[in-house]
């Protein structure tokens, strides 16, 4: 952008052109609408400043349960809480979301919708297109077929829908391509755990180590 | 009415005997010549008698033949030319054992009139396989007696009515045969005879309900009539010219049913919540399925989505014969505004979409599938969930948490026997000790500690208080 400083008038209406969002240029920061994640620290590191609001987002981990999940739960808090009242589907999860813990995370139950099944893309893709779902969650086995192809079906649907999607998969899958439009990896510690972005259309790119007791200052 | 059909029915009336004057008086006069012509001047302004004389009812008995009466499925019949009355009015009342009224001054306008209606309304019956008796009378006794005595009539206007049921016989009105006998014993055999009996000797001697039959048949006391209730359910099957090998064949031969379905439906204001499905096999017993919907529907092309979704998930062990498609019960159908956009699209509101994630996972995946969660108060941890079956959108109402202490965000089933706890774990929050459960069989005595695992996972785990202390994995604060 060296012509910019050339012409003086020009400067800032190309500026604001280049802020659409569907515009995103290397290493900047792209502008798609984002919903908070709660944690300030993350909020900063990741582009936009929090979860994509119509994407896709991979969360990965060497396996299920090491507090991926609790990077989500203020949005799963915020979500439930605003009108109208919509599903948080949550596709073949790995254990059983325990009632108790969501209640006191500030989750309402009444909107949490567990569904198990052999084709979870399927569900994940009806839950993004019938409009009925205000977040999805979704644990994709390893023996579930997820070729590139279905990830962007799974993409698209984020998009056509304005809905969020989250995948929780190995940490195997960190060497294959995907259309996702954030992927993360997540590794547990003491008290928190250490995010590291793998894909993202700008953002931090060094480890970012998180407390959870950083949550409850932004909450409270 | 029609100027012709006013002029034939002035004739009829005065063909009959005019014995009506004890019980009403009219002084309506035959229309003016003027008003036969075809290019007529404005009308001149109504006389006032005239607006006490337009009856304000017009009712149309249907009487079936005294066979059809007699065979075991009168009901049924009743019940069918109930409905098909009701495509011409809603007020609809039946008289059993053999009639059916209806009530059609305010359709009218719509099926052409008196005469277009009726006609429309035997054609109908006679499609259905009927042919009732009929009449159109502006009180329903009187169409009763009319339809009874066989004459297929029409009339419109009170003061001809009188002049109609004078020559009928009173047997017609169906009294008990004492008082009928009585009657004929003092030479009273005709309607016109018994309404022009003096009203206060009738009273005294016949009682005032007889008086008040009378009364309602000439229109000078109202009938309130009970309304028949429609009938709740669809049912309707298909038999294809040939036998269905697939799914395909099978949705296709189920639309028409489906289009029936939603005409029944809309002509009710309802929706149905519930749709069975029956396949019938030539040797394998029927193939059923039911299809449940989170909120009460009409649309054809709704239930076809849904059954075509829930069709996908059976494999059918040989070709289908006959289809049947049998409804729930009717319920009443809210209509909704749809929203324009999706949900979350532009601010746009949960419209219809929500329910239809639901239904539609219901139909493809079952019930088990998926479910809500609930809270339990309860101390034991497997128990203090429950699994709840979901309802067509989320509520608004919001539990509140009573557990003070931390707990895991999963819970494992089963719990998981831990072989080398001791020395793998490393706890640093606990003892919660947790006991009891002596009312229901299902004791426990455990030692909860929070716990973090090699891999750096937080972990829920217990101590069995009881030889041989065994460790167990709970769940996971994932």
């Amino acid at each position: 952008m060296g012509q910019a400083n050339c012409d003086t008038t020009a400067e800032p209406s190309l500026e604001r052109l280049l802020e659409h969002p569907a515009i995103w240029r290397g290493r900047s920061v792209a502008r798609a609408a984002t919903l908070s994640t709660g944690f300030t620290r993350l909020d900063v590191a990741l582009p936009g400043g929090g979860w994509p609001a119509a994407g896709l987002t991979e969360i990965l981990t060497v396996r299920s349960g090491l507090g991926e999940l609790r990077l989500l739960v203020p949005l799963l808090a915020r979500l439930g809480a605003q009108p109208p009242p919509r599903w948080a589907v949550w596709v073949c999860p790995p254990f059983e979301p325990y009632a108790p813990a969501l209640i006191a995370a500030g989750v309402p139950l009444e909107r949490q919708l567990v569904v198990r099944s052999a084709e979870p893309t399927w569900v994940i893709e009806q839950s993004l297109d019938s409009g009925g779902a205000a977040l999805v969650l979704a644990w994709l086995a390893p023996g579930v077929a997820t070729s590139v192809t279905v990830l962007r079906r799974l993409q698209l649907a984020t998009q056509r829908s304005s809905t969020p999607a989250f995948l929780f998969r190995p940490l195997t899958e960190s060497m294959r391509t995907s259309p996702a439009e954030l992927r993360l990896i997540f590794e547990p510690q003491l008290m928190g755990g250490c995010v590291r972005l793998l894909k993202s259309r700008g953002g931090e790119r060094r480890p970012l180590e998180l407390r959870w007791q950083e949550l409850n200052d932004v909450a409270t | 009415m029609s100027r012709r059909e006013r002029a034939s029915s002035v004739t009829r009336a005065f063909r009959a005997p005019r014995h009506g004057a004890t019980v009403q008086v009219s002084s309506r006069t035959a229309p003016a010549p003027r008003a036969l012509m075809s290019s007529r001047p404005p009308d001149p302004p109504l006389p006032l008698e005239s607006l006490f004389d337009a009856a304000p009812e017009a009712w149309v008995a249907l009487h079936l033949h005294s066979a059809q009466a007699a065979s075991s499925d009168s009901m049924n019949a009743l019940a069918r030319l109930a409905e098909i009355a009701g495509d011409f009015t809603s007020r609809v009342s039946l008289e059993p054992p053999d009639a059916v009224l209806l009530e059609v001054r305010g359709s009218f306008r719509l099926f052409g009139g008196a005469q277009g209606l009726s006609r429309q309304l035997l054609e109908r019956c006679r499609a259905a396989g009927y042919a009732p008796h009929w009449s159109l009378a502006p009180t329903p006794l009187a169409a009763l007696v009319l339809a009874r005595a066989g004459q297929g009539i029409i009339v419109l206007a009170r003061d001809r009515l009188v002049g109609l049921l004078a020559p009928l016989p009173l047997a017609l009105l169906r009294w008990p045969d004492a008082e009928l006998e009585r009657l004929d014993s003092v030479g009273v055999r005709t309607l016109g005879v018994a309404l022009r009996l003096p009203r206060a000797g009738f009273v005294r001697r016949f009682g005032p309900k007889l008086l008040l039959a009378l009364d309602q048949l000439t229109g000078a006391a109202p009938e309130l009539r009970r309304p028949v209730a429609c009938r709740e359910r669809f049912r309707a099957q298909v038999e294809p010219a040939f036998e269905l090998q697939t799914v395909a064949l099978v949705l296709q031969h189920l639309e028409p049913l489906l289009k029936d379905l939603e005409h029944f439906l809309r002509t009710r204001q309802s929706g149905v919540d519930l749709l069975k499905l029956r396949l019938q096999h030539r040797k394998h017993p029927a193939t059923r399925l039911d299809l449940r919907l989170a909120t009460a529907e009409a649309q054809a092309t709704h239930f076809a989505e849904l059954l075509s979704l829930q069709l996908s998930r059976v494999a059918l062990p040989a070709p289908v014969l006959r289809c049947e498609l049998r409804s729930g019960v009717l319920q009443t159908l809210v209509v909704r505004s749809e929203s324009v956009w999706r949900p979350g699209e532009y601010g746009g509101g949960a419209g219809r979409e929500s329910p239809a994630l639901i239904e539609r996972l219901r139909a493809r995946l079952g019930s088990d599938a998926m479910y809500g969660l609930c809270l339990v108060p309860e101390h034991r941890p497997e128990r203090a969930f429950g699994i709840v079956e979901l309802n067509a959108t989320p509520s608004r109402r919001t539990s509140q948490a009573w557990c003070t202490t931390r707990r895991p965000l999963w819970l494992l089933r089963e719990p998981e026997v831990l072989v080398d706890a001791p020395r793998e774990l490393q706890l640093f929050e606990g003892p919660e000790r947790i006991e009891t459960g002596w009312w229901d069989g299902r004791d426990v005595a455990r030692d909860y500690y929070v716990a973090r695992d090699h891999s750096g996972a937080e972990i829920w785990v217990y101590r069995e208080r009881l030889p041989p202390h065994t460790w167990y994995l709970h769940g996971v604060f994932g």
